[in-house]
């Protein structure tokens, strides 16, 4: 990634929000779009954590927004007061005392929320850790977000990419011509990359942020899926599953499972990417209601596991330089990946020296679930993002490691505004250019 | 010289006390009204001056407890030297006559002294028949009425007296109440107890003789000087009770041991009675000491205070059962709320989405 | 009818049926919801195991975390267990606990129960003052946060009172007794309707992230 691309891409984010459509529903429209999400998403589960909350505060302590800038709205389970009211007064058990007792919301309520849950919440989990009632919030704001969604109240920008793929059928410029046009080239450059393949035991795929930024970590997959003879193919469709909105979440999901149906594969792999890995490895086969037939691992997952069982094997870095390692929030907190990276990091040679919050406690880089894409939201993020720099400094690291594009980009933002020196890498692309011959 | 018209040091000379036991007994006075020795030679003045008062004693609906705890002493005491001082000019118990002739010594007495006599009563009012108790044809409520008005003050001997008692014990069947719920415009003193201490009884009169008044009463019209402090405060078991030694069963080893009985029932925390100071039968002994727990004698429906045994801590919760029943209930209106969301839910998944 | 009596009988009468019918009803409220089985396979077996072990481990958050919570953490803990000691070892308190389970256990001597009825009360007033005033606690805070607090604290503010003998007033022991009793009525007939009903809810509450986490594969 150079700094052109760099800079093109940033401010092409910065005038995402002019491309906004406008909204024309009425507030009581939005209200009731906004119920029908809930009632529809509120289930047993969310119901017990929404009766159990103590109002005791302990989430702020958790929430890189609420630590980073001392605010109280960002108090985690704050951000779902509209949908616990909801709760309370129309799915609970006791909603015909609350309906006496509290008060119905309104359309200016939900658009006050917009900020709360969308510029100051990824959606990291780290709050779902703390609660000592062990109150899972992150998906609650997950649902959140797809009610304000369908009340078109999700930030511009959300909306202006949404716009983009119904009408160009594009992620942020990308689309299959310019997937197949990025496979071509690297095969060019001598790297195979097959497209499309009809029968593939490995499907693979690129995200947006990848053909932009980060083509190197296509390549560098493919390095590796090419060195282990994998029967593999990438996917010629673009693949955003950030998807704030119900439907466009499932379509999404259901899309990449049938494709991958029906090449055969036996394992999904994900690319370094957030949000997809949870998606497809958790929350798919709910969504499809039925157990999926092959296995998803994200690329950091396969790799650890290859160097496991002895089929990869990688030429260690000169020097042993001193590194720490970035839990994606989606892969670790959200995903249960921790070891295969650090697998990886080992036989890499590298002097991997942990950051105080590591692992399942990660800090989340500050700008995950599309939060990057919010412009108002650039000195939240940067807030955010200097507790990620403080604790990586204090590791006494040269460089920062993570298998995450999403966390890469924020980081590399954040460290342009902050003058950061500490170098950003990715997992992948230290891999395919270490494998041994 | 008529007894009427003798004062009571001369009732006390005549039965042969020496002025020495004189006044050793307005010593005695002094001490149980909480007087300070300086009143004592106010009290023997006084004494000397005070004509024997007339004493109408009426028997209701009672045991005879009252009078038999007053009387039940086989040496001289202050109780006996009390009778010494008053006219009791009616008391069924103890009088010679009986019939008409009790009736008209009584009638005579209290014209003789209408208007100033003291009107004692044992035993509670039935108002649900008047056939229920009576005295000479005539019912307890018309005797005590008629005697009331000719009273200067009236002393309600006994819990039944003073609040109904036993017979108001719940179902009541005979509408048993108190002196205190018919009479309502003269000073009455409540002297509660079942039976009650005889001090109690002989402090109010001795007061009533000395001072010619009624001493400082407590909210239910109890003498505040017998009844003013819980038998709790002053059991000799407290410290059991504050280092948490209880006798868990009538006999075993913490009761051998003299620990505190609140498990086994004691009801001394909210009684108010001098039991555990001045205690019974000539200071001998009181139910706590002889390792029974208190049940409260002297409290208003202390008979439906939820039972001797059962310990102050223990409430009315209606039993498995009836919890059985609210939590069916309970069951019933949650599992209508969540199927008709889960119904709800349902519905709404059918909806076309918006987004 | 005293207070006493009142308070003893017919108050807490209905106070239990109350409470028991309000908690039961919330239970099965929430718990016969839509819960849809998870088809997702876990990484590692044993999710029942990862429920039970969350409701021990949610009691002990990792240290990063911790640390920002410590005040809170052990000042929560302090006063919930003063308050069940100074309830569950007061030796005048055993034979309400036998009606309900026909046997009790041995106790403290009244003077220590005090002293944790005293600590536990000083807890709850320094929360609550720290609820009024700390920013993040002033946005979440509601009004059953107040009741539930005032709740929890009658019956130790009046079994301290009680204990004491306290005359303020001209108020009688037996009074303070009644009020005693009428607090434990008030916090029964609250308790299904606030939080409160964290008292059941925190251990399934916690197993469902235990089993959540451990399908992830994550420490609960």
């Amino acid at each position: 990634m150079n700094a052109t691309t760099f800079e093109t891409f940033r401010t092409e984010l910065a005038g995402l929000a002019g491309r906004a459509p406008r909204s024309t529903l009425t507030d009581a429209e939005r209200v009731a779009r906004a119920k029908a999400v809930i009632r529809r998403r509120v289930d047993g589960r969310n119901a017990a954590y929404l009766e159990t909350c103590l109002h005791c505060g302990m989430c702020a302590e958790a929430c890189h927004f609420y630590v980073g800038t001392g605010e109280a709205k960002y108090t985690p389970i704050y951000k779902v007061a509209p949908l616990r009211r909801v709760y309370r007064r129309e799915i609970g058990p006791m909603r015909w005392w609350y309906r006496l007792v509290t008060r119905d919301i309104s359309a200016a309520e939900l658009e006050a929320f917009q900020e709360l849950v969308f510029d100051s919440c990824t959606e990291c989990g780290r709050c779902d850790l703390m609660c000592p009632m062990g109150i899972q919030i992150s998906p609650m704001i997950g649902i959140m977000r797809q009610a304000l969604t369908a009340a078109e109240l999700a930030p511009a920008e959300y909306r202006a990419v949404k716009a983009e793929q119904t009408t160009a059928k594009k992620d942020l410029g990308i689309g299959p011509a310019e997937i197949a046009a990025l496979a071509a080239r690297l095969t060019a450059e001598g790297v195979k990359v097959p497209v499309d393949a009809a029968k593939a035991d490995i499907v693979y795929f690129a995200t947006s942020l990848d053909v932009r930024l980060f083509p190197e970590s296509v390549k560098d997959a493919a390095r590796i899926f090419n060195r282990l003879g994998a029967s593999w193919t990438l996917l010629g469709r673009s693949a955003e599953l950030l998807g704030t909105g119900e439907s466009n979440t499932e379509v999404n999901v259901t899309g990449i499972v049938a494709e991958a149906e029906q090449r055969g594969a036996k394992i999904l792999i994900l690319p370094q990417c957030g949000h997809a890995y949870p998606r497809m490895r958790f929350e798919a086969a709910n969504i499809l209601a039925r157990e999926l037939p092959f296995e998803v691992l994200t690329i950091a997952e396969y790799i650890g596991r290859q160097l496991k069982n002895g089929k990869l094997k990688l030429k260690p870095i000169a020097g042993r330089p001193k590194v720490t390692y970035h839990d994606p929030c989606k892969q670790g907190r959200h995903g249960g990946v921790f070891e295969e990276p650090r697998e990886a990091i080992k036989s890499l040679g590298l002097d991997l020296v942990e950051m105080e919050s590591h692992g399942r406690t990660c800090y989340c880089c500050g700008g995950g679930g599309g939060q990057f894409l919010i412009d108002r939201a650039q000195r939240l993020r940067q807030r955010t993002f200097e507790i990620k720099m403080h604790e990586a400094d204090a590791t006494g690291a040269k460089s920062l490691v993570t298998s995450c594009n999403s966390c890469r980009y924020n980081f590399l933002a954040g460290a342009a505004q902050a003058s950061w020196h500490t170098e950003v890498q990715s997992l992948v692309e230290l891999v395919g250019r270490q494998l041994a011959d | 010289m008529d007894r009427m018209n003798q004062s009571v040091a001369e009732a006390l000379a005549a039965r042969g006390v020496s002025r020495r036991g004189f006044m050793k007994f307005c010593a005695t006075t002094a001490s149980l009204m909480a007087l300070p020795p300086t009143l004592i030679p106010t009290i023997a003045a006084a004494l000397e001056k005070a004509k024997r008062p007339s004493v109408i004693w009426l028997p209701f609906q009672e045991c005879t407890g009252c009078t038999e705890s007053l009387t039940r002493s086989n040496a001289p005491s202050i109780e006996s030297l009390i009778f010494e001082s008053i006219s009791l000019d009616y008391q069924e118990t103890l009088q010679a006559a009986a019939g008409f002739a009790a009736e008209e010594a009584r009638n005579a007495a209290m014209e003789a002294n209408w208007g100033q006599y003291l009107l004692a009563i044992d035993g509670s009012i039935p108002l649900g028949n008047p056939g229920y108790s009576t005295i000479g044809g005539v019912s307890n409520l018309d005797m005590l009425k008629h005697a009331a008005e000719g009273a200067k003050a009236i002393v309600a001997i006994g819990t039944c007296a003073a609040f109904g008692g036993l017979p108001n014990a719940h179902p009541n069947p005979t509408g048993a109440v108190a002196v205190s719920d018919i009479v309502k415009n003269k000073p009455i003193i409540n002297i509660s107890g079942c039976p009650p201490l005889p001090v109690a009884i002989t402090g109010v009169l001795m007061q009533f003789l000395v001072f010619g008044q009624l001493p400082e009463l407590d909210a239910l019209g109890r003498p505040k000087v017998f009844f003013g402090q819980t038998i709790h405060d002053r059991c000799y078991r407290r410290p059991f009770y504050e280092r948490g030694q209880f006798a868990e069963s009538f006999d075993d080893e913490g009761a051998k041991h003299g620990w505190c009985l609140f498990k086994l029932g004691c009801k001394g925390p909210t009684t108010y009675n001098a039991c555990a100071t001045v205690k019974w039968n000539m200071a001998t002994s009181f139910p706590i000491e002889a390792g029974h727990g208190c049940i409260g004698c002297s409290q208003p429906h202390f008979w439906d205070a939820g039972g001797f045994y059962e310990p102050l801590s223990t409430t009315r919760w209606g039993g498995w059962k009836q919890l059985g029943i609210a939590a069916a209930a309970g069951a019933a209106v949650g599992a209508a709320a969540a199927l008709a969301t889960r119904a709800g839910t349902g519905a709404a998944k059918k909806e076309e989405k918006t987004s | 009818m005293s207070l006493l009596d009142f308070a003893r009988g017919p108050a807490f009468h209905v106070a239990i049926l109350i409470f028991v019918f309000g908690v039961v009803w919330r239970l099965v409220g929430v718990f016969l919801l839509r819960r849809n089985r998870d088809l997702s396979p876990a990484r590692a077996g044993h999710l029942l195991e990862g429920g039970m072990r969350a409701i021990l481990m949610r009691s002990l958050p990792p240290h990063e975390l911790e640390k920002h919570i410590v005040f809170q953490h052990a000042s929560g803990y302090g006063w919930h267990i003063a308050y069940f000691a100074a309830f569950l070892l007061f030796g005048p308190h055993m034979p309400f606990i036998r009606q309900f389970l026909g046997f009790t256990w041995p106790t403290l001597p009244n003077t220590w129960c005090l002293a944790l009825a005293a600590i536990a009360l000083a807890l709850l007033i320094v929360l609550l003052l720290r609820r009024i005033v700390n920013p993040v606690l002033k946005r979440i805070t509601s009004v059953d946060d107040y009741i539930s607090s005032v709740v929890t604290m009658l019956p130790l503010i009046t079994g301290i009172a009680a204990n004491a003998h306290v005359q303020l007033f001209g108020v009688r022991y037996e009074e303070l007794l009644a009020l005693h009793v009428l607090s434990v009525c008030a916090l029964l007939i609250w308790f299904p309707f606030g939080k409160l009903m964290h008292l059941f809810l925190a251990f399934p509450a916690r197993f469902q992230a235990g089993v959540l986490l451990q399908r992830k594969g994550v420490e609960a």
